[in-house]
């Protein structure tokens, strides 16, 4: 089984790292699970994901969830090497195929941290 | 082809419902009960859709209580909740199981409130649609429902070029469908200019290309084949395929391919003996405009990356060469979460027997139902056919 657990994955967001798990049959996945989504190997390798990359897709969300006080932000799917993370971006908008990189991180439910990303 | 047939459907109107689970769930049973011909204690086992009744109203454990409701207490009773695909998932259960001889006559259907007479206003009731979505990995974003599919169809426009304006038919086509549907929650027609003009809610969705939350129930009479000629009014159920993807959705292999979808068209289609091209109308889960453009692809009706084309050319139109949701789908006819997987089953059955009034589609011998839960994650697509 992989070593990885939530737990460690969020530290590491906090920490300003994304961990993600390869697999030998050559999927990485960008957020930790037993084992591969894909092939269910359970003899992933924990790595260190680039904070670089570039966004996959993205949405501007203006009817926001309870708990998530101020509509506008928005939401992207990265690609971080081999992976993808979601996360938000803040500062300038971004569009598909736009380089972003790992700026921090918020916490607004319930203590979750989500990556947040801003254009390069 | 599964060895099934629906014998009985009904439904409640889409829209708003001051009225209790127990009491919308009792009319549409005793709909598909009375248009079956049957009485509850003809009835082996109950099938039962409920995604969320205990975030919303407080309500769990409602298998019981809507069988003592229907007076099928003692039935044994499943429920089944997977997010908007939760009454499929009941129906292909069902089917299977009278399929095996488990049981010879079973009574599967969903309900679900949304509106606003749950307490629940927009803001809560987004939240506990996003509960759907990946607690850990992506709530913390403040991912909305109209977020995971807005996410995937941009990445579908960046692709294939889709357009807002081709999403806007979708629209546009679905309400004019719904305008003939007497239980549709919406039954006004709209325009591109007006949807294109609609406040944004997630881009590229603006508020008409977004189904409504509404409340409603939906119920079918499903018996073993060797039974169908003892009712009046049988149509075959050709196959039900059931797959799922990858959650999160970043993790999936590909964001417009909606994988779980097409893995589950092929295992109907493989049972039912057909192709896509085979089938002559398809009720797909349209929960927003670009969800239909991804289903209509990933079920066959339209190539990869033309499914925005085809909506816009009228092609998936009613009287177009592919219509799709001639009900007026989830986007006219509204989508109380737990029942539009049955709701699908009701307009396939009234279509297939010439019995669906102004939005009859010609020729309509083969349908296909494709409901979809959570970010793509579950698709159930079941295949219904005239009798044979």
């Amino acid at each position: 089984m992989s070593d990885l657990s939530y737990d460690e994955w969020a530290d590491a967001v906090r920490e300003g790292r994304l961990l993600g798990l390869a697999c030998s049959c050559g999927h990485t996945n960008g957020s930790p699970t037993a084992a591969c989504p894909h092939c269910g190997s359970r003899d992933l390798e924990r790595v260190d994901l680039p904070t670089e990359g570039v966004v996959h897709t993205e949405t501007t969300i203006q009817v926001p969830p309870a708990t998530f006080e101020t509509r506008g932000y928005q939401v992207v799917v990265v690609e971080v090497g081999d992976a993808r993370v979601m996360g938000r971006v803040e500062g300038d908008e971004v569009d598909i195929g736009d380089r972003v990189t790992l700026a921090g991180t918020i916490a607004e439910d319930d203590d979750h941290p989500a990556p947040v990303f801003e254009a390069r | 082809m599964a060895d099934a047939a629906v014998v009985g459907a009904g439904m409640t109107e889409f829209g708003v419902h001051d009225t209790t689970l127990q009491e919308l769930f009792g009319e549409a049973a005793f709909a598909a009960l009375d248009d079956a011909g049957v009485e509850a204690d003809a009835l082996d086992a109950l099938y039962f859709g409920n995604a969320m009744g205990g975030q919303t109203e407080n309500e769990t454990h409602l298998g019981p209580r809507v069988a003592s409701h229907i007076g099928a207490a003692g039935l044994p009773v499943q429920r089944f909740e997977d997010a908007c695909a939760t009454s499929a998932n009941a129906f292909k259960n069902a089917v299977q199981a009278v399929d095996a001889g488990v049981h010879d006559i079973v009574l599967v259907g969903g309900v679900e409130r949304c509106t606003p007479v749950t307490g629940k206003e927009t803001p809560e009731m987004t939240r506990i649609f996003a509960s759907a979505s990946h607690r850990q990995y992506e709530q913390p974003t403040g991912l909305t429902f109209p977020g995971v599919f807005a996410l995937l169809t941009k990445r579908h426009m960046h692709e294939h070029g889709t357009t807002e304006e081709q999403l806007a038919a979708v629209a546009v086509k679905n309400h004019a469908h719904g305008t003939h549907n007497p239980r549709a929650h919406f039954g006004k027609e709209t325009t591109v200019e007006e949807v294109l003009e609609g406040p944004v809610v997630a881009d590229p969705f603006r508020l008409m290309d977004c189904c409504p939350f509404s409340d409603g129930a939906s119920a079918v009479v499903v018996v073993g084949g060797d039974l169908a000629d003892s009712f009046d009014a049988p149509v075959d159920v050709g196959g039900v395929g059931h797959a799922t993807d990858v959650v999160p959705l970043g993790d999936k292999a590909d964001l417009t391919a909606t994988q779980a979808a097409r893995d589950a068209a092929s295992e109907a289609y493989e049972e039912a003996g057909i192709t896509a091209g085979d089938a002559d109308f398809a009720e797909v889960h349209d929960c927003f405009t670009g969800a239909e453009v991804l289903a209509s692809e990933a079920i066959g009706f339209a190539p990869d990356g033309e499914g925005g084309t085809y909506a816009a050319e009228g092609r998936t139109s009613l009287s177009g060469d592919r219509p799709v949701n001639p009900s007026g789908g989830l986007k006219a006819k509204g989508h109380p979460i737990g029942a539009t997987g049955t709701a699908q089953i009701v307009e396939l059955t009234e279509q297939i027997r010439g019995t669906a009034g102004e939005r009859q589609v010609t020729d309509s011998e083969v349908g296909v139902a494709h409901n979809l839960g959570g970010d793509a994650a579950t698709t159930v697509v079941s295949v219904l056919e005239a009798h044979s």
